[in-house]
């Protein structure tokens, strides 16, 4: 039985008394002084038990939740003492200048991570060119040498300098020559270091040679003007231009400021004025200037001087040539004598070749046109290029025959690219004192007993002047990474100059000879990068240039000569073009990976170079595309793939110099083969024309092209007009036919604030490739590799489509596959191509079908008009890449800045120093695509934010925009109606690709105009 | 004649002398309860290898990234889709079997439906590793799935096709399984009811308390009946909603609305035909002969002309609604598939599934056993084209030309294949070495000895009219498609 019993605690509780049952709620019948024990000891108690084990269970939870994480260890160095003009996360911009170029340098927390034009710049004017864009990947080069060596050896610069001065010395009294071999120096202050070398060791001569040389033209100002330099040349004048071979756009001479001034008379705002420049190029190879031209004739390098010599003799200049064999020359050449002459001093005949008689013939054709004064400043002339070949050869002469004891070698390479790399290295041999100021272990350094190696130029004090009257300042964004040494410096202390540092050299220069004429301080200098005294560049010339136009009668003959020896094996021999490519140029880029990777802007090939051909006659020669050919000269020759070039002349083949380096770095060895030694020397100038046989080698090699269909099937993704026809109707080929409704599956996305769009015009558009390059810097894009590459896995954002279309008898257009393989089957030559070029990149259409189809929403809409990206969303089913019609998205296919296999760039601990650290690097497995420079919106609006104002126009550029020397790209607001993206989408040529599936894209494109010769004669 | 028309006795589905519910049991456990003979363990080691080889390539790309398949910028999907959709649509014969036919009351079902299910469930699984496996960040798969997560307001995307793939696949893959392992429950508890030992406790817990009663008959029936409603709507959805996650694209040759009609006729064609090559081979070698009859084999072989010529009709419509719709890069897409670069993949196709089962009008090749064993495989290699035509020449060259390319698989995308194909048939023959490969009460229900035996012993004794028992002899042989004794 259970009890029943109660004890009471007292009688309290037996009564029930009102204080017993308030005291009895509580844990203890008297309150306990919990509060004034702990407040005594300077504790608080609000806190209850309960709530003290939660917080002590959430505590030990939480801390052992966060142990779990693995936190990344970064390595980074803080500032002991922060510098005070170096903000975390802002970046500074400084001027310097590369190759006579203003430009800006963008540094973040003091190292260098874009180059962007200088706006001053009268080159340039703000916009940069490929090489120059990718020129900033060089300084965070493995490659690169880390320490000066003597005999091979790591040496200090103690031990080099006392070398060097005694060997200097021993010459000296020895009475033997000393030679220093550079490529064109333009530098005053480099000339005056110079000068003051060759002040202490009189035997010194300065020889400047360049690997790929204007001799020709350098000799024909010599006979015409008296003076070896090169023109000044003035596209933007011109209303005809006729060119023969000359490269223009792509590599001769000044490219980024001939683009720029090209384009002034073709682009949005010309032809809104209906005016349009007309261009002929008459060319054997394709080139890229060619890809432009209005009308392009395919001409052999043999029949080139005797078009010009017609040319002159119609003209007017007296004189009979040998008619033409070349039919369509022929005509084109009569057309183009009476364009030119009605043209008058709005006209410009230009020539490729590097032959005195042919640049002779020239001049006097443009004297008969009176370019000089108008398109031609010869007076204010252009000092980039001032190596003389014939120098060269007297140099190895010299070195042959023992006289020459010491060599130094500035920017110069001669044992790759020279035309005699034998005959060189047999010379070299016999020299004493052999120094390289080279900043790697190049095929010429490779052969030298001291190597001084040079910082990169971002790294060094120094100065150019590119045209005559215009000069720029090279200043350091970053102290010597390596321990490097400028050449400069070098022969300061060589010379035992009075002034050691080069710095102050520079300054003292600056500050005697230019500064004063221009009324700048050093400071200012060094804040405007860029001096433009007196005789501008852009300043009218005067008349008073015009040179007298000299004999005509020898040069004729040196050309017939010419002509008839590279002619002379008929139709079994080939007439090889050795021309430089857009990337690589002369060769000194080949350790770069973008530029490696960068698409040939004809050929779409990259990493390697080849024989182009065209492909009927490679038929005729039994070779198809892709066969590993051999190219014979005389004395060299080399095994190379076939590439199939619709536009090569007939009877011609292409090669590209800059490939087959040896000693370039891990990037640029053994990529291609070198072609320099293919140069002839004659004439007092190195000919880039030469007679080979071509047969096949057995086998195939694959070149990497990252675009592999070449027409565009009739599609109306290109849509294009002629002058006259836009003339006539401004809507001309956009394929507008008026309003009609439209239907919309999804609901309208609403943008507030701003509407990010772009405009492209195709008529600007020159297809040079520096968008894709400035791009690639800016958004940390993976460099893939010449296998990837041939697999279709480059990861560019930006891309310029080239598509080839061919005209049939009756003049309609063929652009079908089908329809080229029918011309190709019949009598057609191929060499009559029309290209056009089209940026492609993400359109960030409103209906965007890859935002629909993404199952995780990894891509979506923003509020401003943006296709976003979230990489960290993405699972990488690659729905989005398929359904973009565009084809614009690339995915990661590897982990390309963590896998050894892709080790030319991104992989390396190093070279990451390069990236953007206001972009992300992606990991495997996800998508990316072009983000419309997302961080340059973000920073523009927190700009405008911070000052409390609205953003300007155009004060956001995107990376392509930026840089294009034609201003081809105009990114802005769309919701601004005076913007100039609004205003230029607005243009009556605008259309939008594939506009038809009602995707909506974010990109108008403007139609290509062509100022046909139907079109001039109409 | 005879006053009264008697229906007819249908051919009987089970076949051979003196069948007995119990000689069912024994012929149908034989290889469930005895040691694996040698054609068994060539098998399993060749499917075990190729397993093996899945796991290989599968981890290596798991370890690189998808670099290691052909794909490129163009072609993001190849082999991997064509894969996933190819074992998505075997497994649709399955489904149409256990549940359809089910619900139409086809009884000759009963003797191919489990196998018919396995099938189902395995080649579902095939085709989830390729889900996992195509994703660029695979350990993020579960991405996809609506979970509440961590990751602030993320959800998915309800409009994208992958996401009702994810659902329609896994309601697929859960259905099947449930509904197999429903019809397992009585056959699970008959080899447990004759195991010993270890094998009798884990067939215990596998066989949920069957004891047998009518009350677990009677709810059986029913649960087979509801699960059979929910499934049939599958048969259709499924491969529908695969289809979309082409036609809901922008893509010329995806973006078709004949899909999803389409895409079903294909899978249960591509089924069917995987269920003939599995069980010709499995009723030869573990003595089925009675079970699954030359009367199943014609049949399915109807129902392979059938769908095989709804799938001609498909590409052929295709073609003539691209010309018809006069839309450029459309007709380019079925002129590519025709006579461009991977016209060989498009005429196997159409000669695999076209052309070569109209053979089956013929029926000799329709009841031949080899026969039919060959073309089943050149229907599934036709199906395999089929998926591979569709993704990759549709990809390849769509609206701008700069961008069209080739695709080449590289030697993983062929492992992985030939691995999933292994993984396939690791799993189908443990399945016939662990559970019945014939569904032994379901097939029970089929004998119909009884009432002949009734009815022979009247004729025997008189009790039938002359005339009516002679035609009730030829009625037994008259409407047989085949002459089962000598089968």
């Amino acid at each position: 039985m259970e009890s029943n019993k109660k004890y009471w605690k007292g009688l309290e509780e037996l009564k029930t008394t009102p204080e017993f049952v308030e005291n009895n709620k509580g844990e203890f019948a008297e309150s306990l002084p919990i509060e004034e024990i702990l407040s005594d000891a300077g504790l608080k108690a609000p806190t209850p038990r309960r709530d003290f084990l939660k917080a002590m269970g959430f505590g030990l939870g939480a801390v052992t939740l966060a142990a779990c994480q693995k936190a990344p260890v970064h390595k980074s160095i803080p500032y002991l003492i922060k510098p005070e003009e170096v903000t975390p996360g802002v970046a500074n911009y400084y001027v310097s200048s590369y190759k006579g170029h203003g430009i800006l340098v963008k540094t973040r927390e003091g190292r260098p991570i874009k180059l962007e034009g200088n706006p001053a710049c009268i080159l340039g004017e703000g916009r940069l060119d490929a090489v120059t864009q990718a020129s900033i990947l060089d300084l965070y080069d493995v490659s690169k040498l880390k320490d000066p060596k003597l005999d091979g050896k790591d040496a200090t610069w103690a031990s080099v300098d006392t070398f060097v001065k005694g060997e200097l010395n021993k010459i000296q009294a020895g009475g033997k020559k000393i030679r220093i071999v550079s490529s064109t120096v333009n530098s005053p202050s480099t000339n005056k270091v110079i000068a003051d070398f060759v002040a202490k060791y009189p035997n010194t001569r300065h020889v400047q040679v360049d690997a790929v040389s204007y001799s020709g033209i350098l000799g024909a100002n010599q006979a015409s003007f008296g003076r070896a330099v090169l023109p000044h040349y003035h596209f933007d004048r011109a209303d005809v231009i006729v060119s023969f071979g000359a490269d223009f756009l792509g590599t001769w001479i000044s490219p980024l400021e001939f683009n720029r001034q090209y384009v002034v008379n073709r682009n949005l705002a010309s032809l809104k004025n209906k005016k349009m420049s007309r261009h002929v190029q008459f060319e054997a190879g394709m080139s890229m200037t060619g890809t432009n031209a209005d009308v392009r004739v395919a001409l052999k390098p043999s029949e080139e001087g005797l078009a010009l010599l017609n040319l002159y003799a119609v003209l007017g200049g007296g004189g009979s040539a040998p008619k033409l064999s070349n039919a369509k020359a022929a005509t084109a050449l009569g057309l183009v004598a009476k364009e030119l002459l009605a043209a008058k001093g709005r006209a410009l005949v230009v020539s490729g070749s590097n032959d005195i008689a042919t640049q002779t013939i020239v001049n006097n054709i443009n004297t008969l046109l009176g370019s000089y004064g108008t398109t031609i400043d010869i007076t204010n002339p252009s000092y980039q290029y001032l190596g003389n070949d014939a120098d060269f050869v007297t140099l190895i002469a010299e070195m042959q025959r023992g006289e020459v004891d010491g060599i130094f070698f500035l920017d110069s390479n001669p044992a790759y690219n020279s035309v005699l790399p034998k005959e060189f290295a047999e010379g070299l041999y016999k020299v004493k004192l052999k120094v390289s100021f080279s900043e790697r272990l190049d095929e010429t350094a490779a052969l030298c007993n001291v190597i001084a190696p040079v910082p990169h130029f971002l790294e060094t004090w120094g100065d150019a002047n590119a045209v005559a009257g215009y000069y720029t300042i090279v200043q350091p964004t970053i102290n010597p990474v390596h321990n490097t040494r400028q050449a400069e410096q070098s022969l300061l202390i060589w010379s035992d100059n009075a002034i050691k540092n080069y710095y102050q050299y520079v300054k003292n220069n600056w500050e005697t000879s230019i500064l004063p004429g221009a009324g700048l301080s050093w400071k200012q200098l060094l804040q405007t990068g860029v001096v433009n005294s007196g005789a501008g560049a852009n300043a009218p010339a005067a008349a008073s240039n015009a040179a007298p136009a000299v004999n005509a009668g020898n040069a004729a003959q040196a050309i017939l000569a010419a002509s008839a020896a590279l002619a002379k094996g008929g139709e079994s021999v080939t007439e090889l073009t050795i021309y430089e490519s857009v990337g690589l140029r002369d060769g000194s880029y080949a350790n770069n990976a973008w530029l490696q990777e960068l698409p040939d802007p004809v050929s779409k090939v990259t990493w390697d170079n080849y024989v182009a051909l065209n492909p009927k006659y490679a038929d005729k020669l039994g070779v198809t595309e892709f066969d590993l050919v051999e190219v014979k000269a005389d004395n060299y020759s080399v095994v190379l793939p076939v590439l199939y070039q619709p536009g090569q002349a007939i009877g011609t083949a292409s090669i590209a110099v800059g490939y087959g380096r040896t000693k370039a770095g891990k990037v640029g060895d053994e990529v291609g083969k070198n072609a320099y030694p293919f140069l002839k020397l004659q004439n007092g100038s190195l000919q880039n024309a030469v007679a080979v046989t071509i047969s096949a080698a057995g086998g195939k090699r694959e070149l990497a092209q990252t675009q592999t269909h070449h027409s565009y099937e009739g599609r109306n993704i290109i849509r294009e007009t002629t002058f006259n026809k836009y003339v006539q109707d401004p809507h001309s080929g956009t394929g507008k036919h008026g309003e009609h409704p439209t239907y919309d599956l999804w609901p309208e996305h609403k943008q507030i604030g701003h509407s990010w769009v772009m405009a492209i015009d195709l008529n600007a558009c020159t297809g040079c490739g520096a968008c894709v390059v400035a791009c690639n810097v800016e958004n940390n894009i993976p460099v893939v590799g010449r296998d990837e590459v041939i697999k279709r896995r480059e990861m560019h954002w930006i891309r310029i489509d080239r598509y080839y279309s061919f005209q049939d008898d009756q003049g309609a257009s063929l652009t079908k596959e089908d329809q080229i393989g029918d011309l190709a089957e019949g009598d057609s030559t191929l060499e009559d191509v029309t290209v056009i070029n089209q940026p492609m990149l993400c359109q960030h259409c409103d209906h965007a079908p890859c935002e629909t189809v993404c199952p995780v929403i990894a891509t979506m809409h923003s509020s401003d008009g943006l296709n976003h990206m979230a990489y960290n969303r993405c699972v990488g089913t690659r729905y989005c890449a398929n359904n973009c019609p565009y084809k614009v998205r690339r995915f990661n296919w590897f982990n390309y800045w963590n896998d050894s296999r892709f080790d030319n760039y991104m992989n390396n601990e190093f070279t990451q120093l390069v990236l953007n650290p206001d972009v992300t690097t992606r990991s495997r497995g996800v998508m990316e695509k072009c983000t419309m420079c997302i961080q340059r919106i973000q920073g523009g609006k927190l700009q405008a934010k911070i000052e409390k104002r609205p953003l300007r126009d155009l004060e956001i550029q995107t990376a392509c925009q930026q840089t294009c020397p034609t201003n081809a790209i105009i990114f802005g607001d769309r919701f601004d109606p005076n913007s100039a993206v609004s205003k230029a989408l607005g243009n009556e040529r605008t259309y939008y690709v594939l506009e038809e599936l009602n995707v909506q894209p974010g990109i108008g494109y403007q139609t290509k105009v062509r100022n046909t010769t139907e079109a001039q004669q109409a | 004649m005879s006053a009264h028309n008697e229906s007819i006795l249908r051919e009987p589905l089970i076949t051979g002398e003196n069948i007995t519910y119990s000689k069912i049991t024994d012929d149908v456990l034989v290889p469930v309860e005895n040691k694996p003979n040698k054609a068994w363990w060539i098998g399993f080691t060749v499917a075990a290898l190729f397993a093996l080889l899945w796991v290989v390539s599968v981890g290596y790309t798991f370890y690189v990234g998808i670099g290691a398949w052909g794909l490129n910028k163009t072609v993001g999907w190849a082999w991997d889709i064509t894969g996933f959709v190819w074992w998505v649509g075997i497994g649709h014969a399955g489904t149409l079997i256990s549940a359809v036919l089910l619900l139409f009351r086809q009884n000759w079902r009963n003797s191919i439906n489990r196998s018919a299910e396995a099938m189902t469930i395995f080649a579902v699984i095939c085709a989830a590793t390729y889900v996992v496996s195509h994703m660029g960040r695979p350990w993020l798969a579960y991405w996809p799935l609506p979970l509440p997560n961590q990751f602030g307001s993320l959800w998915v995307n309800f409009n994208s096709p992958l996401v009702w793939d994810v659902f329609a696949i896994s309601t697929y893959f859960s259905v099947s399984l449930v509904f197999w392992y429903t019809g397992l429950l009585p056959d699970i508890a008959t080899i447990r009811d004759r195991a010993a030992g270890v094998r009798k406790k884990i067939y215990t817990i596998l066989s949920f308390g069957w004891a047998g009663s009518v009350k677990n008959w009677q709810r059986f029936e029913a649960v087979s009946l509801i699960l059979a409603g929910i499934s049939t709507p599958l048969v259709l959805s499924v491969h529908t909603i695969v289809s979309m996650d082409f036609a809901t694209s922008l893509e010329p040759g995806w973006h078709t609305t004949i899909f999803p009609p389409y895409f079903v006729a294909g899978a249960i064609f591509s089924g069917f035909a995987m269920v003939q090559t599995l069980l010709l081979v499995v009723r030869k070698v573990m003595n089925f002969e009675n079970y699954i009859t030359m009367f199943h084999i014609e049949s399915m072989n109807k129902i392979i002309i059938v769908t095989g010529s709804i799938v001609g009709v498909a590409y052929l419509t295709e073609l003539f609604i691209a010309w018809y719709s006069g839309v450029e890069y459309e007709q380019y897409a079925f002129l590519n598939r025709v006579s461009g670069p991977y016209w060989w993949a498009y005429w196997s196709m159409m000669t695999c599934n076209v052309i070569s089962p109209q053979l089956f009008w013929f029926k000799k090749i329709r009841t031949s056993i080899t026969a039919s064993w060959i073309l089943s495989i050149v229907v599934n290699i036709g199906m395999w084209f089929e998926r591979f035509v569709i993704i990759v020449t549709s990809l390849h060259r769509d609206y701008l030309p700069s961008s069209w390319v080739m695709f080449y698989p590289s030697i993983v995308d062929v492992c992985v294949f030939l691995g999933s194909i292994g993984l396939f048939f690791t799993l189908f023959l443990l399945f016939l070495r662990v559970l019945p490969a014939i569904a032994i009460a379901e097939v029970k229900l089929l004998l119909k000895s009884a009432s002949d035996q009734v009815k022979q012993k009247q004729i025997a004794e008189g009790h039938v009219k002359k005339e009516e028992g002679e035609a009730y002899q030829e009625s037994l042989t008259k409407y047989d498609s085949v002459d089962y004794l000598k089968v």
